[in-house]
């Protein structure tokens, strides 16, 4: 499997109780890029400390530092996926609201925010599809109503996202 | 929120600086024949840039940014003048949303959405 590495540390975290279907996300092809990605820097970085290792034993002293940084690379990496999986599992579970259906959400909401928070939803989304740079007054300001909306929607959670977890 | 937006941009220009003294003064004077400027910087900047990943990372979480600009905000920190470049960016379409801090026309927009508290 491609994605034994990350993938299967986040998975033994997720207890069971989601009655299955909740962690065939990760099987998605978006995501299955993703833990190749994740596997392959891994690897990758994991290669170069071992490669800078042998530099440093063949008498390069620089090659010191790196030795231990690449390595400690590799366990961000690990580390940040880890938790990006478990983020997601919390937000299909309900856990945490998910800011894309916050945004949705929130279109039930007076006339002047609706169209706003589309437009922020947009903004979220960011990097999958791109939103139009183009409408960049109306975006932000959309994006400032989808914010207070949101946090209506997030009081429960209040303090979550102030500091390290 | 804040702390960790001031933390990000803090370690963004002081390693995006060090980045830049490493491959524009480091690497000429290696090229040159004077490697030990490139050696230290490169070793500071190795360890700004753990530091630089770990606020990176706490602030795309906390702004719950998706994969790409995560990865976008993280590796600007290892291409010279990326980090500003991406720092304005992140900036402007993300943080500055989140906090609120539209320019112009998001102050009335204040007063008009937050009435909508149910």
């Amino acid at each position: 499997m491609e994605n034994a590495g990350p993938a299967t540390a986040a998975a033994t975290e997720a207890p069971d109780e989601g009655s299955g279907p909740v962690w065939r996300f990760l099987i998605q092809p978006r995501w299955l890029g993703w833990h190749l990605l994740m596997v392959v820097s891994f690897f990758g970085m994991v290669w170069l400390g071992d490669w800078q290792f042998h530099r440093a034993l063949s008498g390069n002293g620089l090659s010191w530092a790196y030795t231990f940084e690449w390595p400690l690379f590799a366990v961000f990496a690990v580390v940040f996926w880890a938790k990006t999986i478990r983020d997601e599992f919390r937000i299909r579970r309900g856990e945490i609201p998910d800011p894309r259906a916050v945004a949705a959400e929130a279109e039930s909401l007076p006339a002047g925010v609706a169209g706003a928070v589309q437009a922020a939803g947009a903004v979220q989304a960011g990097a999958a599809g791109g939103a139009a740079p183009g409408e960049e007054e109306d975006a932000e300001l959309s994006a400032y109503n989808a914010y207070l909306a949101r946090l209506n929607a997030e009081v429960k959670h209040h303090g979550r996202w102030h500091g390290l977890r | 929120m804040k702390a960790a937006v001031l933390r990000y941009r803090v370690m963004a220009y002081i390693t995006g600086v060090v980045l830049m003294v490493l491959c524009f003064v480091g690497i000429p004077l290696q090229i040159a024949g004077y490697p030990a400027v490139a050696n230290d910087v490169g070793v500071v900047h190795g360890i700004l840039y753990i530091i630089y990943l770990v606020c990176a990372w706490m602030l795309a979480r906390g702004l719950r940014l998706p994969a790409k600009p995560t990865v976008i905000m993280l590796l600007a920190g290892t291409v010279p003048i990326m980090t500003f470049i991406v720092e304005r960016w992140v900036t402007r379409r993300f943080i500055n949303p989140a906090l609120g801090e539209g320019s112009g026309q998001a102050q009335p927009a204040a007063g008009r959405a937050g009435s909508l508290k149910p």
